[in-house]
C-alpha cells in the first residue's frame, strides 16, 4: 500500500521534496551511527567497549526523536524523556551552546534504570536551539546494592548539569564519581560519551550549513510524518479487531509467579494497547512508562516493518495504557534495575495476543528474559575493584517457515558477549565453558533457539554475584502446536552459599554455570521434516530420547 | 616482453597487457567462463597476446591475477567440508558468535550458513592462560583421536583454534604435527597462523574461512597453473590479495581467506597509482559497476587498512584495504516504498535482463534509465555503439514512476540519481569522516563501468574539490595489477605499557617480525635492495579496547622512540575522538609489520602535449537534462580517443569512451594529463 504525496507536506513547515527528504534521513542515520561507533570505541568498560550497552539518538529542538542507532531497542525508554524532564527542570531560554545535561533517574531523569546514564548537549546553529545529541551508556556500577525501592538502587541523578558553557562542573562531577564503584571506568566512559555527542553535533550543524536551516528542520518533519505513514500503513495490514494474551512472570527477586494481562485493538490503521498487571514490587522488576512505550514500539515494529525510521512519527499512531503503580507503569519509589526482564515479557504478549491475526508473521515466544549476571570483588592482582556484568542471550522463537535462532541476545537487547580473551585478563574470572543448552529449543514443524550455558569460575577471591532472570517457572510458549523452549536455572559450586534473592558470593575455585532459556517451536512437531531432524539428532541439539518423545521419532 | 595482468570477473575477463619497454598499453577482454575461470584467463591471454600485441606467451615478464574465486565460494557456499578441533567448552563459539541477532527489528533474518556443523566440531581438553601458564597440557591421544574422527565423518579441511593460541601457539603445533602423521592429506589451518590476535570468535571465525576454502583455491591454482604452463607462460605467477598487495601461487593456496577482497582491492590499487602517478596522492576511490560500488581512502599514496571486517557476515581478521561497498549501481532499480519515499537499490536488474532501455523485459526503472532519459548517457546506443538501446522505453518506464510519485519525470530521473548519489556519499562518509578524514582534502578517482558517469554530482555533494578519470576505466583493476609490488603482513599482539621499560620488549617483538618477513622476501626471491618494512603499533588508552595505529620509528633512540609513539597516539586520538586524557596510561597492543617487496612494474608513460586542437575531439553536442539549470542544456560531445595531454574544456560537456562516459557538470573545468588522465576541478 502506497501513500502518494505529491510533496511530502510537513506538519508545520514548508513542503519538501521527498528525494531531500530522503537523502537528509540518510544523513541523520549515519550521524547517529558514528555517534556510537565513537562512543563504544573509546570507552573503558567492557560493557561498552566489547559488549556495546549503549546508544545514540538525535532529538529536534522540541524533544522529539528524530533517529536512534541500531544498538539497544530498550535504550529509546530512557532517551525519549530526556528533553522533556530536562525542560520541566530548567529554564530553556537560559540554555548556552556547550551546556551538557547528565541524567539516569527512572522518575525526574526519563531514565528506565539507574545503571543507564544519558549526556544530553543542545544543537545550536547560528545562536538559535535546533536539535539535541544524545546518548546513553550503560555503567556498570551501583553494584551489591538492595533493590527494594529505587534509592537502594544507586545514585539517582535528575537531569543536572555536568557542563555548562563547555566548561566542566567538577562538583557534579566529583559528587558522582563518588557515587560510583569503579570511578576510573566511569571517568573516561563518559568522557567516550561526551566524544560522541560532540561528533554529532559538528555533523548535524554541517547539515545546517549545507542545507540551511529552514529546509533541514522542515526535512525532519517530514521524515517523522514519512514514518508515521509507514507505520499506518503497517498497522493497516493487521485485520481490524480485538485481541488479548496473558502470561505469568516470575524472577528471583520476587516468590512465585505473577499474571500480566494485555489487551490490544487494531482500528482501521491506528492500535491502542492495554495492559494490566499486579500492583508494583518490593523487588527491581518494575518497569517505568518509558520503558512501556519503548517496549511496545519495539514489539509493533516488528510486525508492521523493520524499515521504518525509529523516529516520533512511528510513535503516532501507537497508543498505550496501563495501571498506574502496578508492575508495567510503576511509580515512585519502585525499584526498576531487572527491568529488561518484564519488558521480554511484553514482547511476548503483544505477539501472543496478535498471533492469531497475523501468523505468518508472529515467531514463538523468545527466551521471554533478560539473563543478566554480575561480578564484583577486589581483583587480587591489582588491588582494585573491578565489577563485571553480562546479560545472556537465549532462543530467538520459531517462525512460521523456519527456525528460531540458537543463542542469540533477543528483542529489547542486542549486547555483545564478552570475548574470553578480552575478559580473563581483565577480571580474576575464568570462563569454564559457553555453549548452546541441547533439547532446550521448544520442538515444532520448526524449533524454537536454543538457550546458552556459560559456566564462570572464581580465581584468587571471593567474588559478589548477582545473578537474575526469568522463564525459571514458566517455559517460553510454542506456537499452533509447537511445545515450549527450555527454562532458565543457575547452577552454583556445591559448597557455595544459596543465593538470596539473586546474590551470592563464589570464593576462589568455586564457580556458577548459568543456563538461559531457550525458545518456543512452531508448528506440529509431527510434521517436522525428517532430514531437519535427523540434522538435530547428529548435531546433538535434540538428543535420540526427546527426539523420540516429542516428534515421534522411529528411526 | 609484456607484462600480463588479468582480472577474472562474474562477466568479462579483463587482460591488461603492458609492454615491458615502451610503457604502451594493451587491452583484451573475453567472456569469462564461471564453471572453470582459469579456461578464460588462459584462453584470453593466449588470445589477447596474440591478436593485441602479437607475442605469445614466452614474451610474458610477469604474470598478475586478481581472482574472485574465494570470495564466490564463500557468498555461495561451495567450500569443502570442514572440521573443527577447539578448546573444550568452546566448540559452539562458532554459531553464538559474538551473541548478536542478524538484524535488530527483522524477525525473519538468518544468521550467516554455518561452515562447519556441529556434529563436525570436536572438544579437546587443553587450556593454556592469558599469561602463557598452561592450566591443561593438551593430551596427543585425544588430538589423534579426534582427527581420526573427523578423517572417518569426511572432512577434507580441518580448522584449529584453542584459546590465547596468539599468546602460545604451542597447542595448535601440537595438532598440526599429529595431524601430519593422521591424516596427511587434509588442508589444515590453525589460528595463530592466519589471525594471531586477541578476541576467540573473530580469530575462529578468519580461522574456519581459510579451512573452508583452502581446498577450492588449492584446486583453482591446481588447473590455472598447468594451463598457463601451455600457454608457454614461465613468468613469476601472482593474485591479488585483501590488503592490495601481491602473493605468490603459494602463498594463495595456504592462505585463501587473504583473498576474499581479491577483486575490489586490485581496483583500489588501480586507482592508488593512476592518482599518485598524477601527482595526487591523497585520493578517494570510487568503483562504480552495474550492481555494486567500492570506495577506499588512500592517504599520502598509501591505502588504508581495516583490521577486521564482516566479509558476507563473517568476520575476518586478517589484512584488508578498508573497502566499503554499497548495493547500488547502474542496474540498481528504483522504486517508491510505503510510506512515499523514493528509494534505489539494492535491488538491481543486473546484466540480464538489465535496465529498461536494454528491451530484454525489465520494466522497472534504474539509475541507467535515469541516465538515458536524462541524456548524460547516450539515448540511442552504449559501449561505443556496440549496443542499441531504447530510450522510449526507458522514459515510459521513468513517467510510471513520477506519476506515483506526482512529480515531473524529469526531476524524477534526477532524483534517482540524487538518490544514488546520496547512498554513495553515505558509504565515502563511512571511509573518511567516520575514521577522521575530510573527504573535501581528497581526489576523488573515478572508475568502473559508472563511475565517471556520477563522479561530478558525487563529488559536489561531499564538496570535493577534484576528480580523476584514468584514461581506461573500465579497465583500471587488470591495470592495477601491473603496478603493485608483492606485500604480505605480519602482526602479533602483545599488551604492555608504553614506556620506558618496555621499550626492548617492543623492540625484540618488531625484530622477530622483521625475521619472518626476511624469510618470507628470502623466498619471493627479493633483492635487498628492493625490501621495505613498514612498522606500526596500534595503541591505546589503558582501559579502551580499540586501538590506534602509530608510526613505530624502529631506528630512533629509546627516548626519541617512546615521545614519538606518545605524541603519535595523542595527535590520532584528538583527530577521532576530539579529546585526550593526559593523566591516563597509555598501552601498546598489536605489533604490525608492513613488507613490501619491490618488483618490476609496468611504467605508464608520460606523453608529449597534444598537438591538434581540443575543438577537434568534439564529435557532436546532445541535449542533457541539468538540475543545475532545470531542464536541458545542449552540451559539447567529446571524443575520449581524440583528447591528448594539455587539452582544457569546461563544462557542461560529456565525454564518451568505449567503457565510459564523463560528466562535467556547469562550473567544473577539465584538463588532460601527460598520462592521459581527465581532470576534473570545480
Amino acid at each position: 500500500m502506497n501513500a502518494s504525496p505529491a510533496m511530502l507536506k510537513s506538519t508545520g513547515g514548508a513542503p519538501v521534496d521527498p528525494i531531500t527528504v530522503e537523502v537528509i534521513g540518510n544523513a541523520l542515520s549515519s550521524i547517529v551511527e558514528e555517534m556510537g561507533e565513537t562512543l563504544v570505541r573509546a570507552a573503558y568498560s567492557t560493557n561498552i567497549k566489547e559488549r556495546r550497552d549503549s546508544s545514540t539518538c538525535l532529538f529536534d529542538a522540541r524533544g522529539r526523536t528524530l533517529c536512534q542507532a541500531m544498538h539497544i531497542p530498550m535504550h529509546l525508554g530512557s532517551l525519549i524523556g530526556v528533553v522533556e524532564h530536562i525542560s520541566k527542570r530548567h529554564d530553556l531560554s537560559d540554555l548556552r551552546e556547550g551546556d551538557v545535561f547528565v541524567g539516569n533517574d527512572a522518575y525526574t531523569g526519563g531514565g528506565t534504570h539507574l545503571p543507564d546514564i544519558v549526556l544530553a548537549e543542545p544543537i545550536f546553529f547560528q545562536g538559535e536551539l535546533v536539535g539535541w545529541a544524545t546518548n546513553l551508556a550503560h555503567h556498570a556500577d551501583f553494584v551489591d546494592r538492595g533493590h527494594d525501592h529505587i534509592f537502594q538502587e544507586g545514585l539517582r541523578i535528575p537531569p543536572v548539569r555536568l557542563y555548562r558553557a563547555g566548561k566542566l562542573q567538577q562538583d557534579v562531577m566529583d559528587l558522582i564519581l563518588l557515587n560510583m564503584q569503579v570511578p576510573r571506568e566511569r571517568l573516561n566512559d563518559f568522557r567516550a560519551q561526551m566524544a560522541a555527542n560532540r561528533q554529532g553535533i559538528q555533523r548535524f550543524q554541517s547539515l545546517c550549513t549545507r542545507y540551511g536551516k529552514d529546509l533541514l528542520l522542515a526535512a525532519c518533519d517530514a521524515l517523522l510524518d514519512y514514518a508515521e505513514r509507514l507505520t499506518r500503513a503497517g498497522i493497516a495490514t493487521i485485520p481490524s479487531g480485538v485481541y488479548s494474551f496473558e502470561d505469568t512472570f516470575d524472577g528471583d527477586e520476587i516468590d512465585g509467579s505473577v499474571v500480566f494481562k494485555c489487551r490490544i485493538e487494531v482500528k482501521g490503521d491506528e492500535m491502542h494497547l492495554d495492559f494490566d498487571a499486579p500492583p508494583q514490587v518490593r523487588a527491581g522488576i518494575n518497569l517505568v512508562w518509558t520503558g512501556l512505550l519503548a517496549t511496545v514500539y519495539y514489539a509493533v515494529k516488528t510486525l508492521i516493518g523493520a524499515d521504518v525510521p525509529p523516529n516520533e512519527g512511528m510513535f503516532r499512531p501507537i497508543h498505550v495504557t496501563a495501571t498506574k503503580g502496578s508492575i508495567l507503569n510503576c511509580v515512585e519509589p519502585a525499584a526498576v534495575n531487572a527491568r529488561l526482564d518484564p519488558c521480554q515479557r511484553v514482547v511476548d504478549l503483544i505477539h501472543g495476543a496478535l498471533a492469531p491475526a497475523i501468523p505468518d508473521r508472529i515467531t514463538a515466544a523468545h527466551n521471554g528474559a533478560c539473563i543478566s549476571s554480575t561480578f564484583s570483588g577486589v581483583n587480587p592482582k591489582t588491588g582494585d575493584y573491578y565489577v563485571y556484568l553480562e546479560t545472556i542471550g537465549g532462543g530467538f522463537g520459531a517462525r512460521a517457515a523456519k527456525d528460531g535462532l540458537d543463542g542469540v541476545h533477543a528483542h529489547l537487547t542486542n549486547t555483545s558477549n564478552l570475548p574470553v580473551e578480552a575478559l580473563e585478563g581483565e577480571y580474576p574470572l575464568v570462563v569454564e565453558r559457553y555453549e548452546l543448552v541441547d533439547d532446550s529449543g521448544g520442538a515444532g514443524k520448526h524449533r524454537g533457539g536454543t538457550g546458552l550455558r556459560r559456566q564462570i569460575r572464581a580465581e584468587g577471591h571471593t567474588c559478589r554475584t548477582f545473578i537474575h532472570g526469568s522463564r525459571r517457572l514458566s517455559s517460553p510458549w510454542g506456537l499452533f502446536g509447537g511445545g515450549g523452549g527450555g527454562r532458565c536455572h543457575f547452577t552454583y559450586s556445591q559448597d557455595a552459599d544459596p543465593p538470596q534473592k539473586g546474590y551470592t558470593f563464589l570464593k576462589h575455585g568455586q564457580s556458577v554455570t548459568i543456563v538461559t532459556p531457550g525458545a518456543g517451536g512452531y508448528g506440529e512437531p509431527a510434521q517436522r521434516d525428517r532430514a531437519l531432524l535427523e540434522r538435530d539428532i547428529a548435531d546433538g541439539k535434540v538428543s535420540l530420547t526427546e527426539a523420540r518423545r516429542l516428534y515421534g521419532y522411529t528411526g | 616482453m609484456w607484462r600480463v595482468g588479468v582480472d577474472s570477473g562474474g562477466t568479462f575477463t579483463d587482460i591488461c597487457l603492458v609492454d615491458q619497454e615502451t610503457g604502451e598499453v594493451r587491452v583484451w577482454k573475453v567472456s569469462s567462463t564461471p564453471d572453470d575461470p582459469s579456461r578464460a584467463i588462459a584462453g584470453g591471454v593466449v588470445e589477447g597476446l596474440d591478436k593485441a600485441a602479437g607475442a605469445t606467451g614466452r614474451d610474458v615478464s610477469y604474470f598478475g591475477h586478481g581472482t574472485t574465486v574465494a570470495t564466490n565460494a564463500l557468498i555461495q557456499h561451495r567450500g569443502v567440508r570442514t572440521g573443527l578441533v577447539t578448546t573444550s567448552g568452546f566448540r559452539d563459539l562458532l554459531e553464538i558468535g559474538r551473541q548478536r541477532r542478524p538484524h535488530l527489528y527483522d524477525l525473519q533474518c538468518d544468521k550467516p550458513h554455518l561452515l562447519v556443523t556441529r556434529d563436525m566440531r570436536i572438544e579437546v581438553s587443553e587450556r593454556i592462560r592469558n599469561d602463557g601458564s598452561v592450566e591443561k597440557s593438551l593430551d596427543a591421544a585425544e588430538v589423534r583421536a579426534a582427527i581420526r574422527t573427523l578423517k572417518e565423518a569426511g572432512a577434507r579441511s580441518i580448522a584449529v583454534c584453542f584459546l590465547y593460541s596468539y599468546v602460545d601457539p604451542r597447542h595448535e603445533a601440537l595438532v598440526r604435527a599429529i595431524a601430519a602423521e593422521e591424516y596427511p592429506d587434509a588442508f589444515l589451518t590453525c589460528s595463530h597462523e592466519v589471525a594471531p590476535e586477541f578476541r576467540e570468535f573473530e580469530r575462529l571465525s578468519t580461522t574456519v574461512v581459510n579451512a573452508y576454502l583452502g581446498p577450492v583455491m588449492h584446486r583453482y591454482i591446481g588447473h590455472l597453473g598447468p594451463r598457463l604452463d601451455e600457454a608457454g607462460v614461465n613468468a613469476p605467477r601472482h593474485i591479488t590479495a585483501s590488503n592490495g598487495g601481491v602473493m605468490s601461487f603459494e602463498m594463495a593456496r595456504n592462505q585463501p581467506v587473504r583473498t576474499v577482497l581479491s577483486g575490489p582491492a586490485t581496483g583500489v590499487v588501480g586507482g592508488l597509482k593512476t592518482g599518485v602517478l598524477a601527482g595526487f596522492p591523497n585520493l578517494i576511490t570510487f568503483d562504480m559497476g552495474g550492481t555494486s560500488t567500492d570506495v577506499a581512502l588512500i592517504e599520502e599514496g598509501k591505502a588504508k587498512l581495516a583490521g577486521e571486517m564482516d566479509v558476507h557476515g563473517y568476520p575476518l581478521k586478517t589484512p584488508m584495504l578498508d573497502i566499503h561497498t554499497v548495493g547500488a549501481g547502474g542496474g540498481s532499480i528504483a522504486y517508491i516504498d510505503a510510506g512515499g519515499l523514493l528509494k534505489v537499490g539494492p535491488r538491481s536488474a543486473g546484466a540480464h535482463p538489465g535496465p529498461v532501455c536494454y528491451g530484454l523485459g525489465n520494466e522497472e526503472p534504474t539509475v541507467t534509465d535515469a541516465n538515458v532519459t536524462l541524456q548524460t548517457l547516450n539515448p540511442t546506443h552504449l559501449l561505443g555503439g556496440r549496443m542499441k538501446i531504447d530510450q522510449g522505453k526507458a522514459k515510459a518506464a521513468i513517467a510510471r514512476l513520477a506519476g506515483r510519485l506526482g512529480l515531473d519525470p524529469m526531476a524524477t530521473a534526477q532524483g534517482i540519481l540524487s538518490v544514488v548519489t546520496a547512498n554513495m556519499a553515505k558509504a565515502i562518509r563511512v571511509i573518511s569522516v567516520q575514521r577522521g578524514h575530510d573527504p573535501r582534502d581528497y581526489t576523488l578517482v573515478a572508475f568502473g563501468g559508472a563511475g565517471p558517469l556520477h563522479a561530478s554530482r558525487l563529488a559536489r555533494e561531499l564538496d570535493m574539490k577534484r576528480i580523476l578519470v584514468p584514461r581506461n576505466p573500465g579497465i583500471l583493476c587488470a591495470l592495477g595489477l601491473l603496478l603493485t609490488d608483492l606485500q604480505t603482513n605480519y602482526a602479533q599482539t602483545s599488551i604492555m605499557a608504553v614506556e620506558a621499560s618496555t621499550i626492548a620488549r617492543m623492540r625484540a617483538t618488531f625484530a622477530e617480525l622483521r625475521r619472518r618477513a626476511d624469510e618470507w622476501f628470502q623466498r619471493e626471491g627479493i633483492a635487498p635492495e628492493g625490501r621495505t618494512v613498514n612498522a606500526t603499533v596500534d595503541m591505546r588508552y589503558a582501559g579502551q579496547n580499540y586501538e590506534l595505529p602509530v608510526a613505530f620509528p624502529a631506528d630512533a633512540d629509546d627516548e626519541t622512540l617512546l615521545a614519538t609513539l606518545r605524541g603519535g597516539f595523542e595527535r590520532a586520538h584528538r583527530l577521532m575522538y576530539g579529546y585526550i586524557a593526559e593523566e591516563e596510561p597509555m598501552q601498546a597492543v598489536t605489533f604490525r609489520l608492513e613488507a613490501i617487496g619491490a618488483v618490476p612494474k609496468a611504467e605508464i608513460k608520460a606523453r608529449p602535449p597534444a598537438t591538434g586542437k581540443v575543438e577537434d575531439a568534439i564529435v557532436g553536442t546532445r541535449d542533457v537534462w541539468l538540475a543545475e539549470a532545470a531542464g536541458f542544456v545542449s552540451c559539447p560531445i567529446y571524443d575520449r580517443e581524440r583528447l591528448g595531454p594539455g587539452h582544457c574544456f569546461a563544462g557542461p560537456a560529456i565525454v564518451e569512451q568505449m567503457d565510459a562516459t564523463t560528466v562535467l557538470l556547469p562550473g567544473q573545468s577539465a584538463s588532460v594529463d601527460p598520462y592521459l588522465n581527465i581532470i576534473v576541478e570545480g
